[in-house]
C-alpha cells in the first residue's frame, strides 16, 4: 500500500514537471512546427537565475519569480534573434538552429559560470518531509505537485478562455487562417515562446529544487524526456503533452522502483522500447492527428 | 470618386512560375462582383494577394488608400477580409471560439455575434460544438459569419458553393443576398457560373492568370465566349 502511494506521488511529481516541459515544446511546435531543443537551456538559465538570487540574498520567493520571468524573456529573445531570421526556412534548418542555440548556451554556461555543478541552497523549510500514512512525501515533492498542477490549470484556462489561447490552438491547425483573422504572425509566435519559456522556468525551478544543484548540461535529460512525451502524446496536441508527461513518468518510475537491481542500467533503454511500442500502435501519438503541411 | 477596391496590374509568382499576370479589376461600394475562371486560372491567388497572404507586384487601393504590400492583419483591420477557399474553419475549436477569433476585440465581437445569432439559428444552437462536427453547408455559413465578425466593408469570398448540395448553395446565397441588401460589397470567386451571374452586378472572367473578359452579369451571360468556356453549352 505504502509502496503504491509512494509510487503515485513520485509519478505525479515527476510527471507534472515533464508535462510542463512537454507543453512548452508543444506550444512552440504548434505555431512554428519546430521542436526547440534549446528548451532545456531555458530551464538551466532559470536554475542559474534562482541560484544568483539566493547568492545575492534576495528573498527566496523573489528569486523564484525572477527565475520564471527570466525563462520567459529568454525564450522571446531566443525567438527574435535565432528563429525569426530562419522562420520560413525548411524544418531541418529550424531544427539545426535550435541545436546550435542549445550548444551555444551550454558553452556560455560552462565558460562564464562553471563547467561543474553548483549547489543551490534551498531554504531549510523546504527540506523536510510530510508523513502520509506510513509513507513520506518530501516537501519539495509536494510543492512540485501543487505548482505543476496549478500551472496546468492556469494554462488550461488560458487556452479555453482567452482569444490568444484560441489563436494558438487554431494556429496549430492552420496558421494562415489565423493571420486572416487579423493576428500578426510575429506576435503570435512571440506569445507562444513566452508561454513556453515561462513553463521552462517553472520546470527549471522545480527540477533544481529537487536536485539541489544546477549545472550547464542540466537541461539535456529532461528536455529529451519531454521530447519523448510530445511524441507519445502526439506532436502538436496540448492535452497529449500533459497526459504523455504522466505516462512517461509512470513508466520511468515503475522501472526504477520494481526492476531487479541488475536491470537498472537498461532502464532508459527499456523506456524507449516502450515508447517504440506505443508509436507502432499509434503512429501519430496517442492524441495526435496527422500533421498538416505548413502552408 | 474612386472605387472601393481598385486592383491594377497585379501579378503573383510562385517560385518563378507566374500564377497571375497583370490583373486589373475594381469593386464599387455596395457592388457584388464575380470572378470566374477554370481551375488553376489564378482566382484564389488573386484574392490571396489582395488580402496580403501572398506576395505580389502591382497596386491595390482600398477605400482611397494604398494597401499594396501591407501585412494581412493590417489589411483586415481596414475592413477588407476573405472567406477562404474550402472554408478553413478551425475544426477543434467551438463555433463560438471560431467566430470570436474573427472579431477585432472581445467587446466588438460580442456585438456582432449577437446580430449574427438572429440571422443564423445554427450559431445559437450549436455554439459550443467543435466546428469540425458541422456539415459542409453549416460550415460555409459559419465561415461567412466568422469573416463578418471584423465588420468588413468588402468581403472576398472564394468558392462559397464548393462541395455543397444545391439546396445548401441556395442557403448560402440567401445569406449573401441579405448581406448585399445591407450594403456589404463583395468579390466572389465561383465555379457555379449561372448562379453567381444571377447574383452579381458585374463579373470578370479569368484564364491563365489574366482577365480575359469583363462586363455586367447580363453581358457575360450572353457572351458566346462564356457560354463556350464555362457553361459548356455549344452555340
Ligand atoms: N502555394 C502555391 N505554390 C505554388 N504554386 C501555386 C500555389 N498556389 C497556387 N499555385 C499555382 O498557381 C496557379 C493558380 O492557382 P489558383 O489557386 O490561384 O487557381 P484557382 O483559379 O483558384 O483554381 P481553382 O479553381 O482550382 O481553385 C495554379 O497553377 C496553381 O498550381
Ligand atoms: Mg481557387
Amino acid at each position: 500500500m505504502d509502496a503504491i502511494l509512494t509510487y503515485v506521488v513520485n509519478v505525479i511529481s515527476l510527471g507534472g514537471t515533464y508535462a510542463l516541459l512537454a507543453l512548452g515544446l508543444a506550444v512552440v511546435f504548434s505555431v512554428l512546427r519546430l521542436i526547440n531543443f534549446a528548451h532545456g537551456e531555458l530551464m538551466t538559465l532559470a536554475g542559474y537565475t534562482l541560484l544568483a538570487g539566493i547568492v545575492l540574498g534576495v528573498p527566496f520567493w523573489a528569486a523564484v519569480i525572477a527565475a520564471v520571468v527570466v525563462g520567459g524573456i529568454a525564450a522571446v529573445i531566443m525567438e527574435t534573434t535565432a528563429f525569426r531570421p530562419v522562420r520560413n526556412a525548411n524544418p531541418a534548418t529550424l531544427l539545426m538552429t535550435s541545436f546550435a542555440v542549445a550548444m551555444l548556451l551550454q558553452v556560455i554556461f560552462q565558460n562564464f559560470i562553471s563547467a561543474r555543478g553548483q549547489a543551490v541552497p534551498v531554504p531549510s523549510m523546504f527540506t523536510g518531509s510530510i508523513p502520509i500514512g506510513n509513507a513520506q512525501i518530501s516537501i519539495i515533492q509536494a510543492i512540485s505537485i501543487v505548482a505543476s498542477l496549478a500551472s496546468l490549470i492556469v494554462l488550461k484556462l488560458f487556452f479555453d478562455r482567452s482569444r490568444w489561447g484560441w489563436a494558438i490552438r487554431a494556429a496549430a491547425d492552420d496558421f494562415e487562417t489565423v493571420r486572416l483573422m487579423g493576428y500578426r504572425a510575429s506576435r503570435l509566435i512571440a506569445v507562444a515562446f513566452l508561454i513556453s519559456g515561462l513553463l521552462a522556468g517553472i520546470a527549471g525551478v522545480l527540477w533544481v529544487m529537487q536536485r539541489g544543484s544546477v549545472d550547464p548540461l542540466m537541461g539535456l535529460k529532461p528536455v529529451l524526456a519531454a521530447f519523448v512525451v510530445v511524441v507519445i502524446g502526439g506532436l502538436g496536441s496540448l492535452p497529449g503533452a500533459v497526459i504523455g508527461g504522466y505516462i512517461l513518468a509512470g513508466i520511468e518510475i515503475a522501472l526504477q522502483t520494481w526492476l531487479p537491481e541488475s536491470f537498472i542500467p537498461y532502464r532508459d533503454a527499456l523506456t524507449f522500447v516502450l515508447v517504440v511500442v506505443v508509436l507502432s500502435l499509434f503512429p501519430n501519438g496517442l492524441f495526435g492527428k496527422r500533421i498538416a503541411e505548413k502552408v | 470618386m474612386q472605387s472601393l477596391l481598385e486592383v491594377s496590374s497585379l501579378s503573383v509568382s510562385y517560385g518563378g512560375v507566374r500564377a497571375v499576370r497583370d490583373c486589373s479589376l475594381r469593386v464599387e461600394e455596395g457592388e457584388a462582383v464575380a470572378l470566374l475562371g477554370p481551375n488553376g486560372a489564378g482566382k484564389s491567388s488573386t484574392l490571396r494577394a489582395i488580402v496580403g497572404l501572398v506576395k505580389s507586384s502591382g497596386d491595390v487601393t482600398f477605400a482611397q488608400e494604398s494597401i499594396t504590400g501591407l501585412a494581412c492583419e493590417k489589411i483586415v483591420s481596414r475592413g477588407l477580409t476573405m472567406v477562404p477557399e474550402g472554408r478553413r474553419l478551425f475544426p477543434q475549436l467551438t463555433i463560438h471560439e471560431n467566430l470570436m477569433l474573427g472579431a477585432r476585440d472581445r467587446r466588438a465581437g460580442h456585438e456582432v455575434y449577437d446580430d449574427l445569432l438572429d440571422r443564423l439559428p445554427i450559431l445559437a444552437e450549436r455554439r459550443n460544438q467543435p466546428a469540425g462536427t458541422l456539415s459542409g453547408g453549416e460550415q460555409q455559413q459559419v465561415a461567412v459569419a466568422r469573416a463578418l465578425m471584423s465588420r468588413p466593408r468588402l468581403l472576398l469570398i472564394d468558392e462559397p458553393s464548393l462541395g455543397l448540395a444545391p439546396t445548401l448553395v441556395d442557403r448560402v446565397y440567401e445569406l449573401l443576398g441579405e448581406l448585399k441588401a445591407q450594403g456589404l460589397s463583395m468579390l466572389i470567386v465561383e465555379q457555379e457560373v449561372i448562379r453567381v451571374l444571377n447574383f452579381a452586378d458585374r463579373a470578370y472572367a479569368m484564364a491563365n492568370g489574366t482577365i480575359e473578359l469583363s462586363g455586367t452579369s447580363e453581358e457575360l451571360k450572353n457572351s458566346d465566349d462564356v457560354k463556350n468556356f464555362y457553361l459548356g453549352t455549344e452555340t
